[in-house]
């Protein structure tokens, strides 16, 4: 169907327009309405159970307090206490070793893709490591548990007793689950997100600025550290926020390998809790007294930290990507 | 020869050189690292879980006690096949009507509503099981198959949202505005030209969204809870694969649910591929308007 | 960096003798194009094309839209092949050396022979003080806040723009007109010392005053490098060049040399139909 397709009997029923044109209005007014009500409804419902879980957590608001729930360091459901300090400190520590782990390999793969292979090799290259985002969380936590943990024991313990004794921060005990294997097992799972905007901000850069320091006399690299790089950075602070807000809602990997103790941990080899593993793992078995409101109230404090972040990440994005259009 | 070049050109000092060749070197190792976990665990999987899978691995149900051997998977299968085809069904027409939406209704509004779907689509899985069960399993006052593929629904909407909507914008525009020349109602439009035409990408957006659903756990874990046995009641709870492999992950100092968790997984991973590379292979084979769309 | 006063040969003749009708003799030529063609993939845009090129002068290349003027250009300081499947054939010789040799890093060639681009490109993310220094400076040419200081204001200078940007040199590069930031980039390309300058229609994006300026510019650098400048103005080739090549597209899709020659001859008393058209605005 094309513009230029006119049928005679179209034209020939200029006469009856006036009709059509009221048909016509109807049948627009009733598909706005329609995807408007559809729209406005599935947002509502999903306000609706936001606004319902943090009425079904604020009792432990009440109790503790916002701010004393935040920062509350205990949490012993036997004896109706309920801080969620353990585990934000987790959620934040298995974030930045996540980050800080996937966070060089996503830029240096971005690079191989857009500035060193071939189109043709590329191609392929990000489509595997995109792949990697469709293991199941709960695969990526299976083999973590049988085969990861047990593999990087000798090496946490080696580290603990080298480097852990002068920083008590990489010091023992090293049971095997802990921040580091969680933060280790995000970072798989984190990699394909930060690589794959990583990758749309490199290339991205307009060629006019390439060419111009080739002509120069630069070399790849030289490309990369003049105006890659800097041209990229805020879509760089994009990709990393995107990546630690999905890092910090990881739950299933993260429970079967961070060791489940909600108690903060002394050093990152330490077993320790997340929010969204805390959650995953007691719910079914909140018994005690507000137990189960206090874990929705952690629930209620993770969504608010993945809007935050999330939030933060996208507006960054979009922000780089309207100097970018500008910049051509 | 190289004396005049060395007089006349200046070439590249070795520090230079070596700098280059260093991001080069240490990208391809930082490609490789990436592909290392996935080789690992498909290797895993395969070698742990394919003695496992045999016909009746697929036609029984697992045994009461996880510890024993013997037994299937089949209620889980089943499940997740029954589970994520209700999540589809709600999903689909709700995500399609939004995206047309957002395409029909542009400026603010339409970036507002944007903007939530894409902050939905980031959301941490748990959270919207802990919405659901909120809003549905404590008003039932039970787990169900149907809470868990709301859950489900929830967590396909987004992916939906934005690939449909994605799809519209790559719709060639002599289809675009000639529809509207044509005295078409916009209803009309979308039901008889502009949906069949971006089907296929619909279509990979709906495989995408079904193979992201059929791996979540978390959401699943108080909405539909699991089910030892095979169920067609959605009021019922439901079992479902990756519920299947958390519980006896959890319990695989036996090796029956050592084994039952490698072979479910390995199914699992299989039919998340599946759907991932068939939704990927339809957008690579045809895209709207064919080449010469745009 | 090795200018033709190193060389031992007076430079001012140089120019004289580029716009009379004899023969360049063997040490006024820089560069040697020799049966030269130019592809993408397998199709090729560019034939044949040979030429000379003097030194210390100013030679333009004209033609029509599509006659691979640019893309000539680009084969010169070895930035045709950066597009992917894009690749050259034939003989190019710079002072001697075959740039399409093996064993020479193209970077090494574009160290020599520097290029201004049609719109002009400053690096957004720098200040103009950087945007002049930086290339010298990953290339080793100059080293620490001193020396670059001085190969700044010289380049400025040079690029007669220094008394309007010496003030405001920590500002962002993109802040000046069109003019200034051509001259900007122009002011960039003479910091890597080059010997032979590439123009791809630089004044083609700015206005009248500004292009103005730019061709003075041109006679005046003349004397210190050999420029190459493509242009579809052909008034403004009449007014600059010394030397004149004529391209156009063949009937095979290829551009060609239609002639070449000093720039009075050229457009007064042109050898070839084709060129006489051309010129008349016959076509084109």
């Amino acid at each position: 169907m094309t513009a230029g397709k006119l049928s005679p009997s179209a034209i020939q029923d200029a006469p009856r327009r006036s009709m059509v044109r009221r048909r016509l209005r109807e049948g627009d007014l009733l598909l706005r309405l329609v995807a408007l009500v559809v729209t406005a409804g599935a947002l509502a419902v999903i306000a609706l159970m936001m606004f319902d879980s943090v009425r079904t957590a604020w009792p432990v608001f009440q109790n503790f307090g916002i701010i004393g729930f935040l920062t509350g360091q205990e949490w012993a459901p036997a004896f109706t206490v309920y801080g969620a300090w353990p585990f934000l400190y987790g959620t934040v520590l298995t974030g930045a070793i996540a980050l800080i782990i996937a966070v060089p390999i996503s830029v240096l793969i971005a690079l191989m893709v857009t500035e060193i292979l071939p189109p043709r090799i590329g191609q392929p290259v990000a489509i595997v490591v995109d792949l990697l985002a469709a293991v199941p969380s709960v695969v990526w936590g299976l083999w973590g548990l049988l085969v990861l943990v047990p593999v990087i024991r000798p090496f946490e313990r080696d580290v603990a007793h080298s480097l852990g004794q002068v920083i008590p921060f990489l010091g023992p005990p090293t049971p095997g689950p802990s921040y580091f294997a969680a933060g280790l097992i995000i970072a798989m799972m984190i990699i394909p997100i930060v690589a794959a905007v990583t990758r749309e901000v490199f290339a991205s850069t307009p060629r006019l600025q390439r060419e111009a320091v080739l002509a120069l006399g630069g070399t790849r690299w030289d490309v990369v550290r003049s105006v890659v790089l800097p041209i990229g950075r805020t879509g760089l602070v994009a990709a990393i926020l995107l990546g630690l807000g999905r890092a910090i809602g990881e739950t299933i990997a993260v429970t079967m390998v961070v060791g489940n103790n909600p108690l903060v941990g002394g050093s990152i080899f330490s077993p320790g809790y997340t929010l969204a593993s805390v959650i995953a793992n007691e719910f079914n078995e909140a018994t005690e007294p507000l137990h189960p409101e206090a874990l929705i109230a952690l629930g209620v404090v993770l969504l608010g930290l993945a809007i935050v972040v999330n939030g933060a990440g996208l507006i960054v994005r979009r922000r780089f990507e309207r100097s970018a259009g500008r910049g051509r | 020869m190289a004396v005049e070049y060395l007089a006349l050109l200046k070439p590249t000092s070795r520090a230079r050189r070596f700098q280059a060749n260093l991001i080069v070197f240490l990208a391809a190792v930082a490609t490789l690292l990436a592909f290392v976990p996935l080789a690992a665990v498909a290797g895993y999987l395969v070698s742990q879980g394919a003695g496992v899978i045999n016909l009746d691995f697929f036609t029984q149900d697992p045994p009461g006690d996880l510890s024993a051997t013997g037994g299937g998977i089949r209620n889980a299968i089943a499940g997740t096949f029954e589970m994520a085809g209700l999540a589809t069904v709600i999903a689909a027409p709700i995500g399609i009507l939004i995206a047309i939406f957002n395409a029909e209704v542009g400026g603010r509004i339409g970036a507002a509503v944007r903007f939530f779907i894409d902050v939905l689509a980031a959301l941490p899985s748990i959270v919207v099981g802990i919405f659901v069960y909120t809003l549905v399993v404590v008003a039932q006052g039970h787990f169900s198959g149907f809470a868990g593929s709301l859950a489900l629904a929830i967590i396909m909407l987004p992916v939906i949202v934005i690939s449909t909507e994605e799809m519209f914008r790559l719709l060639p525009r002599p289809i675009r505005e000639g529809t509207r020349a044509l005295g078409l109602t916009r209803w009309r439009t979308y039901l008889s030209v502009f949906i069949p035409t971006a089907l296929s990408g619909i279509f990979t957006g709906l495989l995408l969204a079904i193979s992201r659903a059929v791996g979540e756990t978390a959401p699943l874990i108080f909405t539909s809870l699991g089910n030892n046995f095979f169920s067609t009641d959605m009021s019922e709870p439901m079992q479902a694969l990756p519920l299947l492999i958390y519980r006896n992950a959890l319990n695989s100092a036996y090796p029956a649910a050592r084994d039952r968790a490698m072979g479910a997984a390995l199914t699992l991973v299989a039919i998340v591929l599946l759907f991932n590379l068939l939704g990927r292979w339809l957008v690579a084979s045809r895209r709207p308007g064919g080449r010469a769309g745009r | 960096m090795v200018t033709a006063t190193d060389t031992g040969l007076v430079a001012r003749p140089a120019a004289e003798a580029a716009r009379s009708d004899k023969a360049l003799s063997p040490d006024a030529v820089v560069l040697r194009l020799r049966n030269v063609d130019a592809y993408y993939g397998s199709r090729r845009v560019v034939r044949g094309i040979s030429l000379d090129i003097a030194r210390n002068a100013i030679t333009a290349i004209i033609g029509p839209s599509g006659s691979g003027k640019s893309t000539l250009l680009r084969c010169i300081d070895r930035m045709h092949e950066v597009v992917p499947h894009a690749r050259a054939t034939g003989l190019l010789e710079y002072r001697g050396i075959d740039l399409y040799d093996r064993r020479i890093d193209p970077a090494a060639v574009r160290r020599s022979i520097g290029m201004v681009f049609q719109q002009p490109n400053p690096f957004p993310t720098m200040s103009i003080f950087d945007n002049v220094a930086a290339p010298a400076r990953f290339n080793g040419l100059i080293k620490g806040h001193g020396a670059a200081a001085d190969v700044v204001e010289k380049c400025l200078k040079k690029a007669a723009l220094w008394d309007e940007v010496k003030d405001k040199l920590r500002q962002s590069g993109t802040s000046l007109s069109g003019g200034q930031q051509q001259r900007l980039c122009i002011a960039r390309a003479l910091a890597m010392a080059p010997d032979v300058l590439l123009m791809d229609e630089p004044c083609s994006a700015l206005d009248p005053v500004a292009t103005l300026q730019i061709e003075q510019l041109m006679v005046e650098l003349k004397a210190s490098y050999t420029i190459l400048i493509v242009t579809h103005n052909m008034q403004q080739a009449a007014r600059v060049s010394d030397r004149t090549a004529f391209l156009t597209m063949g009937e095979d899709g290829a551009g060609y040399l239609v002639e070449e020659g000093p720039t009075g001859r050229i457009f007064t008393q042109p050898s070839e139909q084709l060129t006489e058209d051309y010129i008349s605005g016959r076509f084109g």
